[in-house]
C-alpha cells in the first residue's frame, strides 16, 4: 500500500505548540478531576472547590447493609391523632443512618402525606420526602439514609375528621410530635 | 453485588448483570445486546475510535485500523475470560483513558515532534486492541457466568461488541466526513485532537481515582 494521505497533522504543527496543546489538556484534565469529579463522584476534595460549588458528596450511597445489627432492642409504637378538617400533625423519629423502621399508617379517609427526613447537620428547613402523596394508607420498610429526623406528616383537606393511626417498629429511643405549634416527646426508654 | 461502583467503571449496570447471572445455558441475544450496548454506550471506546479514524479518509484504511483494533480486542476478551485473567477493571480503564491521549497525542504529531520517533500507528491500534479487549473481559467476567455455555456467551458478547462498535464507527466516519470537506478542518482537527487529549487525560485519571478510592 503506498504512503496514504497524512494520518496526523503533519508538518502543520510546530514542537511548541504541540508542547503547549498539551499542557493546556492536562491542565484542563488536572482541573476538572480535581475541581469537579473527585469531589462529585469519590467524596475528594484537594482544593475544596467541591465543597464551595456544593457537590462534594454528590454520588455519595447511603450505605444500605443487609444486615444492620444495632445495640438495643427495637421499640415499638402506635399513635393515633385525630384531625379536623385543614389540620395537621407531624410525628418522627430520630434515627441514625442504616437504622430501620418497619411502618403502617391508616386513615379514616384520605390525607395527604410526606414521609421525608430532615438531615441532623442540614440547612434550616431542609427536609428530604421519601415517599409523598395522598392516601388513606401506607406500610412499608425504612432504612434512614442518614442521620437525622425522620418521619410522616399528615394533612386532612376533606371536610370531616379524620382519625390516622400509625404503627412501626424499629430501633428509635423516642419520638417527637409537632402539632399546633407544640413539640411533644416521648421517650422509648 | 459483583459490580462495584456503576457509574465509574462502566460497567455492565446492576439490572443488566442480575438478569444475566439468571440464566442458565447459552444466552446468545442478551450477551449480544450487551456487549452492543457496552460499546455503543462506552465513550471510552468511542473516543478513542474517533481518534484513531480522524485522519483517515479512505475507507480501506478505516476498514484496515478498525480490522486490527477487533483482532486486538477480540484476543484479548477470549484470554482474558478463558484464562481467567484477573486483571484490576480499574487500571485496565485507566489505559484505555491513556489510549485516547496517546492517540490524540499522535494526531497532532506529538511524537515525531517532541520525541522525533512514533510507533507505527497500525502497530499502536492493534497494541491498544489488545488493551481495550482486557478491558471487556473484565466487564464480561464481572458476570458470574455459568461454565458450561461461557465460551457460547462470551463469544456472543464479542459479537455484539462488533455490532455496536460498526454502529458508532458509521456515524463517527460519517460526521467527519462531512466535517473534513470545509476549508477549516485542519485547523480545527488541531483544537478538537487537544481536547480529546484532554478527555483522554480525564477518563484516565477517573479510572484511576476509583482504582485508589472504590
Amino acid at each position: 500500500m503506498k504512503k496514504s494521505t497524512s494520518t496526523s497533522l503533519e508538518n502543520k504543527t510546530g514542537r511548541s505548540k504541540v508542547l503547549l496543546a498539551t499542557l493546556a489538556a492536562l491542565v484542563a484534565a488536572i482541573l476538572i478531576l480535581t475541581a469537579f469529579i473527585l469531589p462529585a463522584e469519590f467524596n475528594r476534595d484537594p482544593l475544596g472547590i467541591g465543597e464551595a460549588l456544593g457537590i462534594k458528596g454528590l454520588s455519595e450511597q447511603p450505605s444500605v447493609e443487609t444486615v444492620a445489627i444495632e445495640e438495643t432492642k427495637y421499640h415499638q409504637d402506635t399513635v393515633s391523632f385525630q384531625l379536623l378538617p385543614f389540620e395537621f400533625v407531624e410525628y418522627k423519629y430520630p434515627l441514625a443512618q442504616g437504622s430501620a423502621v418497619i411502618y403502617s399508617w391508616t386513615a379514616t379517609d384520605t390525607v395527604s402525606f410526606d414521609f421525608h427526613g430532615e438531615p441532623e447537620n442540614g440547612p434550616e428547613g431542609f427536609a428530604e420526602s421519601f415517599s409523598l402523596g395522598q392516601g388513606e394508607h401506607e406500610h412499608g420498610t425504612f432504612t434512614a439514609p442518614f442521620n437525622g429526623i425522620h418521619g410522616w406528616f399528615w394533612e386532612n383537606r376533606g371536610a370531616s375528621t379524620v382519625t390516622v393511626t400509625l404503627t412501626t417498629a424499629g430501633f428509635y429511643t423516642e419520638s417527637l410530635k409537632f402539632r399546633d405549634g407544640f413539640v411533644g416527646t416521648r421517650s422509648f426508654e | 453485588m459483583l459490580v462495584p461502583a456503576l457509574a465509574v467503571a462502566h460497567n455492565i449496570s446492576g439490572a443488566n448483570a442480575r438478569f444475566v447471572e439468571g440464566l442458565e445455558g447459552s444466552a446468545v441475544v442478551p450477551f449480544m445486546y450487551l456487549g452492543a450496548k457496552h460499546m455503543v454506550t462506552g465513550y471510552d471506546h468511542l473516543l478513542y475510535l474517533l481518534g484513531v479514524v480522524f485522519f483517515l479518509r479512505r475507507l480501506r484504511e478505516v476498514l484496515l485500523y478498525v480490522t486490527l483494533f477487533t483482532l486486538g480486542h477480540s484476543i484479548t476478551l477470549m484470554a482474558g475470560v478463558l484464562l481467567e485473567l484477573n486483571v484490576n477493571a480499574y487500571l485496565v480503564d485507566t489505559i484505555i483513558g491513556l489510549s485516547v491521549a496517546y492517540k490524540a497525542f499522535e494526531n497532532i504529531n506529538g511524537f515525531k515532534q517532541v520525541l522525533g520517533w512514533q510507533l507505527n500507528a497500525r502497530a499502536a491500534v492493534f497494541i491498544f486492541g489488545l488493551c481495550h479487549g482486557l478491558g471487556l473481559a473484565t466487564k464480561v467476567q464481572g458476570l458470574s457466568l455459568s461454565a458450561d455455555s461461557l465460551v457460547t456467551n462470551m463469544l456472543s458478547f464479542n459479537v455484539g461488541v462488533e455490532i455496536g462498535q460498526a454502529l458508532a464507527l458509521g456515524l463517527i466516519v460519517l460526521v467527519l466526513t462531512q466535517w473534513r470537506q470545509r476549508i477549516s478542518f485542519e485547523k480545527h482537527a488541531f483544537i478538537a485532537n487537544t481536547l480529546l487529549m484532554g478527555a483522554g487525560f480525564v477518563l484516565a485519571g477517573y479510572q484511576f481515582a476509583g482504582y485508589l478510592w472504590q
